[in-house]
């Protein structure tokens, strides 16, 4: 879990408004290569928003955004390349939902990476395997436990082989006896050496994996610590209050 | 996230009781009563009126007779048929080029669907039979009707996409970007075969309505089934029966059509809806 010294996504001066509201305010960050980051804040804070401008599914008013030490592509074929490369998962899945599971998997190697397609589904075919729903590969996502699809599209990531993961809360829509099985399998990748962001209230997951804790709040970061740092001895009042809210009544 | 495959009926009905079960029973046997007064006085009125009478309906043991509706008929097919795929083809275009980035592209289109959807298809026949003829470009009858119902319909159409298109949830576009697909691919692999799905209801209406729009061949005299019709009932003055047969005919082609889109709807929505695969029916 050794976070070498290149940063592979810096963040600097970062700004975003939408309308009246300053969402991400002058953010700065950076994520080393097989780090794992966990972003943790109440509600409404900006952290999903700041997760998406790392892919540019939200642009950015100033500062900038480097991946490997370049600035993010603005748009068309660069783009999507670019993200190709940084995998994705959503709180509520997002499965591709007129295709299988097989094909939710193979469409990205086959469409973007040009991969032949029995070499696609062999791969997706051991991915599924790998995240435990290969019995599942012919079903189509409405078929499927929450639990079940958001490992699919864990698996969907992981077939265009990315060099860093974004989570956005990937555990809140699910039903409380599915949360471990796919935060078992983001273990998995952490320990793998994954670069991942997540942005997630499990505390638990967060000291287990994570190398850093970033807690925002009003759209700043307020506090960078190591996790066991930051849930033992958080240092501003926001945090604290945030702390004792989650832990709870 | 599991949809489920309720019909609306379902959703807006709770299970009856036995009070409603009772009233539904009183309900239906009211609602049959007054249809069976109903057909009644028709035949009746028709008795009175003597159109019972042999020589009315004679002509229909006639093959020639259903010869000449047949080719009524298939003549309707062809411009349903062929007005149909036009106005998929262009509703769709339509539709692309107003959802496009290009702010002109997208306002010629947009003006193009509202001027088509709000222009009624006979006016549009008039401009094809009267107007265009006479800057010299002549067309047979069957373009004559077939240009501006398909037309009418792309204009209509083109909203019905851009409503299935804005149905697909945006987490659907995300994720597509997110895995690195161009924007080309994500509206073919992504958005549009999920609008279609969405749609195909309101493109079974739509092929009703184009249906229901050839009706007025007899404005280029392109024989057509209501045409023909017209012919048989000035040769043998027998209009009350040939209506009846002609509006069976009529019913059964858009039952037939809303019958496959039933099928269609069936066969493509199993994939996306639930794991309730009850009967939609
Ligand atoms: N597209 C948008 N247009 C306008 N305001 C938005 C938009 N998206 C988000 N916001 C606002 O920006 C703020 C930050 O939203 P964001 O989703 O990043 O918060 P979050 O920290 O992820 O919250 P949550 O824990 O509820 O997911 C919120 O106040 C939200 O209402
Ligand atoms: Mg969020």
């Amino acid at each position: 879990m050794a976070a070498s010294d290149t940063a592979i996504i810096q963040m600097h001066h970062v700004d975003k408004h939408y309308g009246q509201l300053h969402v991400l305010q002058d953010i700065n960050l950076d994520v080393h290569k097989g780090e794992v980051v966990v972003l943790i804040g109440p509600s409404g804070s900006g952290k999903s928003t700041l997760c998406r401008t790392i892919n540019r599914l939200e642009t950015i008013d100033s500062g900038e955004i480097l991946f490997e030490g370049k600035p993010l592509p603005q748009e068309g074929k660069e783009l999507a390349a670019y993200r190709a490369e940084i995998g994705m998962v959503f709180q509520s899945f997002n499965l591709f939902a007129h295709k299988s599971i097989l094909d939710n998997v193979t469409l990205g190697p086959r469409e973007v990476l040009k991969t032949p397609k029995d070499v696609a589904e062999k791969e997706a075919m051991e991915l599924l395997e790998r995240v435990g729903v290969a019995e599942q590969a012919h079903k189509v996502p409405a078929q499927l436990s929450g639990g079940q699809q958001q490992r699919v599209a864990i698996a969907r990531s992981l077939a265009m082989h990315p060099k860093a993961m974004l989570f956005d809360e990937p555990t809140s829509a699910l039903d409380p006896e599915m949360i471990n099985e796919v935060l078992e399998v983001m273990v998995e990748l952490a320990r793998e050496g994954m670069t991942m962001v997540v942005v997630t209230h499990e505390m638990n997951f967060a000291r287990r994996v994570s190398n850093r804790v970033v807690f925002m709040a009003d759209g700043q970061i307020m506090e960078e610590a190591s996790p066991d740092e930051f849930f033992d001895h958080p240092k501003t009042d926001r945090a604290k209050d945030f702390l004792d809210s989650i832990r709870g009544h | 996230m599991s949809a489920q495959t309720t019909s609306m009926r379902d959703a807006l009905y709770e299970a009856p009781g036995p009070k409603t079960k009772r009233r539904t029973a009183i309900g239906t046997v009211v609602s049959l009563v007054l249809l069976g007064v109903a057909i009644f006085f028709i035949i009746r009125q028709f008795y009175i009126t003597d159109q019972l009478n042999e020589r009315y309906w004679s002509f229909l043991l006639e093959w020639t007779t259903w010869r000449f509706l047949l080719e009524g008929l298939w003549g309707t097919v062809r411009v349903a048929a062929v007005s149909g795929v036009i106005s998929m083809a262009l509703g769709l275009l339509l539709m692309l080029g107003r959802i496009s980035n290009s702010k002109v592209l997208s306002a010629i289109c947009r003006v193009l669907t509202d001027l088509f959807r709000s222009l009624p298809s006979l006016l549009l026949i008039y401009f094809f039979f009267l107007v265009i003829p006479k800057y010299g470009l002549r067309m047979p009858p069957f373009w004559m009707l077939t240009i501006p119902i398909s037309l009418a319909a792309s204009g209509v159409l083109a909203e019905v996409f851009r409503a299935g298109v804005n149905a697909v949830p945006k987490g659907q576009v995300e994720a597509a970007m997110s895995i690195g697909l161009t924007h080309g691919k994500i509206v073919w692999k992504i958005v549009l075969p999920q609008a279609l799905r969405i749609v195909i209801p309101s493109l079974v209406s739509q092929l009703v309505v184009v249906v229901k729009d050839t009706t007025v061949a007899y404005v280029v005299s392109f024989p057509d089934l209501m045409q023909n019709a017209r012919v048989l009932i000035s040769n043998y003055d027998a209009l009350v029966s040939m209506y009846f047969v002609v509006a069976i005919i009529y019913i059964l082609i858009n039952y037939a059509i809303n019958h496959l889109s039933i099928y269609l709807a069936h066969r493509s929505g199993n994939k996306i809806i639930s794991r309730e695969t009850e009967n939609p029916l």
